[in-house]
């Protein structure tokens, strides 16, 4: 009797076992039957204007909403390769980049390293001033920017957009580097010191190596922001020859309303540098815009 | 804290300066610059007339467009916090149901680091009416949904929802991937001694993965808000505010009066409300999250 209990009582288990197994299994399918709608939704566009891209007209206004190209139109590359400047704005956004890059790393690691390293009084009252950019509207800037540049003659030329792009980058970059500078311990710079270096030469050969890691992470957050920047470059740049990519891509696209295929091609062709910078740093990207946020 | 380096007045100006002048003359000096056109009649020729406050007093009681648009701006903040609870969940499904994440999480990531151009000319593309080839429309019928079709962006009703939901596409990977890390520095040891006490699944997530969490939500609603204010670049590409103004928002009215309209001194004041109004929003959010910090603990 006693075995026979025990028997029944052991397959109860083994059946309620089974059962917590295949709930576990509907629940791990549920999870992910959901994960990759959002993944689809998130990745069929992009592969939507890929495929537009190849299209002809027709095809684009007759197929479904899923359809391979009939015949794959590289023309729609060609048109949008030769009508539009676009290396010629590629070599701007890069030049306007690189300068905004360089200019916003360089002072705002200087200023940093004051605020956090130097014994004076107004350090803090400077970090708070950098503080209140972050939450300034760039967009509120934009006339009296204007006016100014018009007066000091710069107008449509890049060094007015490089200006506001680095005056606009500083504040969350101040903030990213003066939290990494604040947490380094002092015994580095003072053994620099008694070995007879100089200040300038403390922060440049000592210093800034050390501080390569946010100072990356600053560079992926800007650079984000400042190759993709629109509305700055459209408001103060008109002359066709300095337009950059953003702004370029918008105005190729204003101009060909007619012709779907080669505007997918100038879409594709758009997004093609930063996916390609992504593809090959994903995992830095993905760190560094979690640090930038996680600190701004 | 301020730092122990002892050095001299010139020495500190050679590292402050330069940085401290180029930020205020080209930050804070505009915004001054600003408040004073915004007291002017000026259509940017000729001479500006001083009218005082009349510009604000126009603003505030008069312009049709102004109130709504205020309304619309914190709208899509609202609609923007929505993707926080989604990106929550995703985060906790990862962590807990696959064993390498990597894949999905950069492509949800993906869309973050484009470009509103490519962003807002893809969406419109999609949007179209199913004779223009609009992805939606065509899926729409597909599935047998016809009555659901619609001409999004040139609906008054539904263009704002239209641009929310691209807002939501865009920035969901961002959240994702901020709650994402802040589920994976939770110490699986609290977990296990949470399933010891008999605590698992999603009550454990709710006794212990949220409040943990706190910290990286707080971030992902800062984010949320500021990237709603910057919802502007997307709207001008799209929408330009139109049609009938029913995608206006305060930074929109702001920019189209001043460059399109030409009422430099009416948009100074439109811009002028914007800064006060970002300002007020920060605070604001700082006392909420202070206020909830101290109904946790």
């Amino acid at each position: 009797m006693i075995t026979e209990a025990a028997g029944a009582s052991v397959a109860k288990q083994a059946a309620a076992e089974s059962r917590t197994v295949s709930w576990r299994k509907a629940k791990k399918l549920g999870a992910w039957c959901f994960l990759a709608v959002l993944a689809v939704t998130q990745l069929y566009p992009l592969v939507w204007l890929l495929l537009y891209s190849f299209k002809t007209n027709s095809e684009i206004m007759s197929g479904q909403f899923f359809a391979l190209p009939k015949t794959w139109q590289w023309e729609n590359y060609t048109d949008a390769f030769t009508s539009g400047n676009y290396l010629n704005y590629i070599k701007n956004s890069i030049v306007v980049t690189g300068l905004t890059l360089l200019l916003t790393i360089f002072f705002s690691a200087m200023v940093s390293y004051a605020i956090t390293r130097f014994r004076w009084r107004y350090g803090n009252a400077v970090l708070l001033l950098f503080m209140i950019g972050i939450m300034i509207p760039i967009q509120s800037t934009l006339l009296p920017l204007m006016v100014i540049f018009k007066n000091m003659n710069i107008l449509n030329t890049h060094l007015s957009i490089i200006i506001p792009y680095v005056a606009f980058s500083i504040p969350i970059a101040v903030f990213i580097l003066s939290g990494f500078l604040r947490s380094i311990p002092h015994e580095i710079e003072e053994s620099a010191m008694i070995d007879g270096a100089s200040i300038y030469r403390t922060f440049l050969s000592i210093i800034l190596p050390i501080t390569v890691p946010p100072i990356m992470t600053v560079t992926i957050l800007t650079f984000i922001s400042i190759w993709n920047e629109f509305i700055i470059a459209a408001t103060f740049l008109s002359a066709e020859g300095l337009k950059t990519l953003p702004f370029g891509l918008n105005s190729f696209i204003g101009q060909y309303t007619a012709n779907y295929g080669a505007i997918g091609a100038f879409l594709v062709l758009g997004a093609l540098p930063v996916i390609i910078v992504y593809f090959i740093l994903s995992e830095k990207i993905t760190k560094g815009m979690v640090a930038g946020a996680v600190k701004g | 804290m301020n730092g122990v380096l002892r050095v001299s007045k010139g020495t500190i100006t050679v590292f402050v300066l330069p940085c401290l002048l180029f930020y205020l003359a080209f930050v804070f000096a505009p915004i001054l610059v600003s408040v004073y056109y915004s007291l002017m009649e000026w259509a940017g020729m000729g001479d500006a007339v001083f009218i005082g406050l009349d510009n604000y007093i126009f603003m505030f009681t008069q312009d049709p467009i102004f109130w709504p648009s205020v309304l619309r701006t914190l709208y899509i903040s609202l609609f923007s916090l929505a993707q926080i609870p989604i990106a929550i969940v995703v985060a906790i499904l990862l962590s807990r149901y696959v064993r390498r994440p990597n894949f999905l999480v950069s492509s949800y990531f993906l869309p973050v680091i484009l470009s509103v151009v490519v962003i807002g000319q893809l969406w419109k593309a999609i949007y179209n009416p199913a004779s223009l080839g609009g992805m939606l429309n065509k899926l729409l019928t597909a599935a047998g949904l016809d009555s659901w079709t619609r001409t999004w962006l040139a609906d008054t009703d539904i263009a704002i929802f239209a641009l929310c939901f691209v807002i939501l596409w865009q920035y969901i990977g961002y959240h994702v991937l901020i709650q994402f890390t802040g589920v994976q520095n939770i110490s699986s040891d609290i977990y296990e001694a949470a399933s010891i006490d008999g605590a698992e699944g999603w009550r454990a997530d709710r006794h212990i993965t949220l409040p943990l969490m706190a910290p990286v939500i707080k971030i992902s609603v800062v984010l949320a808000v500021i990237g709603s204010l910057k919802a502007f670049d997307l709207i001008v590409v799209m929408t330009g505010g139109g049609p009938a103004d029913s995608t206006q928002v305060i930074s929109t009215h702001m920019y189209l009066a001043t460059f399109n309209s030409f009422k430099y001194g009416y948009g100074s004041a439109i811009s002028t409300f914007l800064v006060v109004f970002c300002l007020v929003m920060t605070v604001l959010l700082n006392r909420l999250f202070k206020r909830a910090e101290e109904a946790i603990s």
